[in-house]
């Protein structure tokens, strides 16, 4: 629109001297000249009409240019005049837009920016009771009847080993539908996805890469494509390589590296193994509840037709992107509430400084406005000095960013999806841009305003400033400090919370002892390892030569390491009770052991024995419960000795030989179920067992020589997720560390930021007091006197900034009890002990002026004006 | 570019009169540039010939400054022509303008015969 009228005002301009030329002709003609003579002469007198036009087009809009640039010089020449103000002023903004860029940038790439496929918000996950996965026979029926689909895919995980490159290695293997891609309407970058037909039995052997694993394992070789790898001693054709960004699935398996047909074979039949996530895109115009009426109708069928595996199963339609950051989004959210605070305390902050500045400066203002500046053209030149040390803020906090968001993003937990892809792009650029401008608006506005509102002959007249408007100046920056105690008691208060839920959260007994603990994971496949016995010969060889590694202590395997792993259940039948129906049927954790498990781990075995290498196939059933379960299931009763036949375990009897203490299972922060654990040569011998190796003190890392010793009975093994207890524990608790530090951190931030506003205050309080504090001396009061009445004056205003902060928490913080753990938001205790800590830091913020105003000298304050 | 600053340079000498000029010549009434021109020539008896290099960028500027405004009319020999009219600001700027000048003349005359010092012999 600007660009029309800029356009319109030139051909106006061309008219212009047209008209001019047109005329200088026309009068010559009239004097006698010939036309031809006229037209040149006229030409020659105008000049060149290019460069005219050019000077002349130079004048539009350039006032208020000319007067914007006059502004920014004067303001940068300002600060270069008071480089102390302008350091304090460009650091604290640079503290508070930098840490909101940061967050912000988290923000986007977490919960704004669309998932990396066509059309995402079509895209939908269809699952049992919103989380649960589906049986293959249901997953067929659901695809065949609704008809609200553009397609429906399913996908399952499949970790296996890829060997045939240089070191086996363990993969995250997606098995999807041959639709998959097409739901998610995405293209291969490099050769093509699945063909329609792919999943069916004889033509499954074909897989899609990742971007990253193509770079890592093909050196990013276009001729990739049609090589063969190897996958659980199988070979596999790649087909295609997808396009960097492309990640699938978004939310569980987040660290699938490749994509191989789901080939279904007898499963298709099956309705009790829930293993498929149903992915699937809606058609134009359907909405989210037609679908939703849609899917439940199949589902009331299909409980109808089938109640033994369907009956009380209900089925939810969800957004794709609702399932990947619903979860995240509330952390998120809080945290950037309170960076979004520290920037506003920070704003007050920078205020006050200006404010004081302004005083300062109230003749040059005086001077302008009575030599005929505009309140308005005066407004907008101190708004620009603002706008300098806010853009100049913003510059100094996109680097602050950019440093911290390396951090940040290695920082940020595996439950945060796509964390790791945060960065500085144009829309944070964007976002700090606004940011900077709103920013000083808001702390110059104020000041701006105040400032040039002003009794002309009152402030020309006076060098002092004038008593009374001294004290609505003051007013309004004592407003600025209640407001930045209330909002950092806030802040606190939010920080408090969460610090207090996470030490109640780490402090919580785990049920082992984590310290000097290392675990690997060793999947076996192959022919090699086809029967249990051959799998439990392998496991059972590598801990016996682990063992006797200088300083191991002792060696153990699992098959799913606490915290660190899957929770599988598996029900189970107490003899000599009468068999419950089946939905009342008790389950409990299945857990498969090596002897010295309990010793290794640290776990306390409270009663009876551990398992022994004797406890094999051969010899009676047995079993170890935890506490939970003895409670459950014999109340008052001695556990030991009972008998119970687990589910799908060689219906063998098991009597309960031993009953170790509670331990951690899939979440920290959840309660230990019921749970048992089974002798490893006693049970179907998983294919994949984790290591626990614990060593002593001062041994070296075990790492390397967990690696050899599996690679020197099988050099195909892949070793994966190498880890210290100590790091699973760590990890498991990640997302509430995450979440802990950053507001805590902002929590700090504002207090220090909230010290400094009250202690800026009050200096300038002290010396706008001086001649009154001289006056006071003179008359006989002691420093002491003047010391209680200056500390009075900050505690009031920081009392007043408590009450209203303490209102303002209780209301607030509600919001956080999602990420509280034990703790109730309105805790007295961290109230009480944030007030405590903002009390005694204004308190000290009071006290170095109040000194100073105690050491004033009443001739010289007397004397001051 | 060399070029226009030179302009430039002569706009900014000729600046204060050249718009106390062109403000007293439309105190008469609305006039288009070329009138403005020839105006200002004939009415200082052909001394002072105003360089269109100047004078339209000074109409533009007084322009955005809201001392003139302008509209586009329809000329005796029905011809479109932009017209400059003084606005209430221009008028004052020309007082004040008026004013400033007839003190610098004043100064300026003080200053070359100075009195109660050595006359002429």
């Amino acid at each position: 629109m600007k660009l029309r009228g800029w356009r319109r005002r030139d051909e106006e301009l061309d008219e212009e001297l047209r008209s001019h030329l047109r005329m200088a002709v026309r009068d010559r003609v009239d004097r006698g000249e010939s036309p031809e003579e006229a037209e040149a002469a006229a030409l020659r007198e105008f000049g060149n009409v290019g460069l005219v036009k050019e000077v002349t087009r130079g004048m539009w809009g350039r006032v208020w240019l000319r007067q914007f640039g006059q502004d920014l010089r004067y303001g940068l020449r300002m600060m270069r005049r008071g480089p102390g103000f302008a350091a304090v002023a460009v650091l604290t903004l640079a503290l508070g837009i930098g840490a909101n860029t940061a967050i912000f940038s988290v923000v986007n790439a977490v919960l704004l920016r669309p998932l990396p496929y066509r059309d995402p918000a079509r895209l939908v996950t269809v699952l049992h009771d919103g989380w649960k996965p589906v049986a293959p026979a249901n997953f067929i029926d659901w695809r065949e009847q609704s008809s609200s689909f553009e397609a429906m895919a399913a996908a399952q995980l499949w970790s296996l080993t890829m060997t045939g490159r240089d070191r086996p290695e363990q993969l995250e293997v997606l098995q999807t539908s041959a639709e998959m891609f097409q739901v998610l309407g995405v293209d291969a970058a490099l050769g093509r996805t699945f063909a329609a037909g792919e999943d069916q039995p004889g033509r499954e052997h074909v897989v899609v890469l990742s971007h990253g694993f193509w770079q890592r394992s093909f050196g990013g070789g276009t001729d990739a494509v049609g090589r063969q790898v190897m996958l659980d001693g199988e070979p596999y054709t790649v087909v295609g390589v997808m396009p960097p960004d492309f990640q699938f699935a978004p939310f569980w398996a987040t660290h699938a590296e490749a994509w191989v047909p789901l080939n279904l074979g007898r499963r298709v039949s099956d309705r009790r193994g829930q293993s498929l996530r149903v992915f699937a895109r809606l058609k134009p115009g359907v909405t989210l509840e037609q679908a939703q009426a849609d899917m439940e109708k199949i589902n009331r069928q299909l409980a109808e037709q089938h109640p033994r595996e369907n009956e009380g199963l209900t089925v939810s339609v969800d957004p794709l992107h609702e399932k990947v950051v619903g979860r995240s989004r509330p952390a998120l959210l809080i945290i950037l509430g309170a960076v979004g605070f520290v920037l506003l305390i920070a704003c007050a902050n920078v205020a006050n400084l200006s404010m004081s500045k302004s005083a300062l400066r109230r003749r040059e203002i005086a001077v302008r406005i009575a030599l005929g500046a505009g309140r308005w053209r005066v407004v907008r030149q101190l708004l620009t000095e603002s706008l300098v040390l806010s853009l100049a803020g913003g510059a100094a906090g996109l680097l602050l960013a950019s440093w911290s968001n390396t951090a940040l993003a290695s920082l940020g937990p595996d439950t945060l999806p796509r964390v790791r892809t945060a960065s500085l792009d144009a829309g944070v650029l964007l976002f700090t841009l606004c940011l900077s401008v709103f920013v000083g608006l808001l702390f110059g506005l104020a000041p701006a305003l105040h400032s040039t509102k002003t009794d002309l002959t009152e402030s020309l007249k006076s060098r002092a400033q004038g008593p009374s408007r001294g004290r609505r100046h003051e007013r309004v920056r004592q407003l600025l400090v209640v407001g930045e105690v209330a909002v950092s008691l806030v802040l606190l208060v939010g920080g408090g919370l969460m610090m207090r839920s996470f030490l109640r959260l780490t402090s919580v007994d785990p049920g082992f002892n984590p310290r000097g603990v290392m675990t690997a994971t060793v999947p076996l496949a192959g022919p090699r390892y086809a029967t249990d016995e051959q799998r439990a010969a392998f496991f059972q060889r590598l801990t016996t030569q682990l063992g006797s590694l200088p300083g191991v202590k002792s060696v153990s395997a699992i098959n799913h390491l606490p915290l660190g792993g899957d929770v599988w259940t598996l029900g189970f039948t107490v003899e000599g009770r009468p068999a419950p129906p089946d939905a009342e049927r008790p389950a409990a954790v299945y857990r498969v052991v090596r002897p010295d498990y309990f010793r290794t781990m640290g776990a306390a075995l409270l009663q009876g024995r551990d398992f022994t290498e004797r406890d094999d196939d051969a010899s009676p059933g047995v079993l170890i419960i935890n506490e939970a379960l003895a409670r459950r299931q014999w109340p008052g009763e001695e556990p030991l000795g009972k008998r119970i036949i687990v589910n799908g375990e060689r219906s063998k009897s098991r009597e309960v030989v031993g009953i170790v203490k509670d331990v951690k299972q899939g979440e920290w922060a959840s309660e230990p179920q019921p749970e048992m654990y089974l002798p490893h040569l006693q049970a179907a011998s998983p294919r994949s067992m984790t290591l626990v190796v614990r060593t002593s003190p001062d041994s070296l890392e075990i790492g390397p020589a967990l690696r050899r010793e599996v690679w020197a009975i099988d050099s195909d093994l892949p070793v994966s997720r190498v880890s210290s207890m100590e790091e699973v524990v760590a990890e498991s608790v990640g997302q509430q560390r995450f979440n802990t530090l950053l507001i805590g951190l902002f929590a700090a931030t504002a207090l220090i930021l909230a010290a400094v506003g009250v202690y800026g205050v009050m200096s300038h309080a002290v010396a706008q007091r001086t001649h009154e504090i001289g006056v006071r001396l003179a008359l006989g009061a002691r420093g002491r006197d003047i010391l209680g009445m200056i500390i009075r004056q900050g505690l009031a205003l920081t009392v007043i900034g408590l009450a209203v902060g303490l209102a303002v928490a209780l209301a607030l913080v509600r919001v956080m009890s999602s990420l509280l753990y034990k703790v109730s938001t309105t805790d007295p205790l961290i109230y009480g002990g944030v007030a405590a800590a903002l009390t005694l830091s204004a308190l000290l913020a009071c006290y170095i002026p109040a000194r100073r105003a105690t050491k004033v000298d009443p001739m010289v304050a007397l004397r001051h004006d | 570019m060399p070029r226009e600053s030179r302009y430039q340079n002569r706009i900014e000498l000729l600046q204060g009169t050249l718009d106390l000029l062109v403000l007293q010549t439309l105190r008469w009434g609305p006039q288009h540039g070329y009138g403005i021109s020839q105006a200002i020539r004939v009415n200082s008896g052909e001394v002072l010939r105003v360089d269109t290099g100047s004078l339209y960028p000074a109409l533009h500027r007084l322009e955005g400054q809201g001392m003139v405004s302008s509209e586009w009319k329809v000329s005796d020999n029905n011809q479109r022509v932009k017209v400059y009219r003084l606005t209430a600001g221009g008028r004052k700027q020309l007082a004040s303008e008026r004013s400033r000048w007839e003190q610098l003349s004043e100064a300026i005359t003080r200053a070359l015969n100075p009195q109660g010092q050595e006359g002429e012999a």
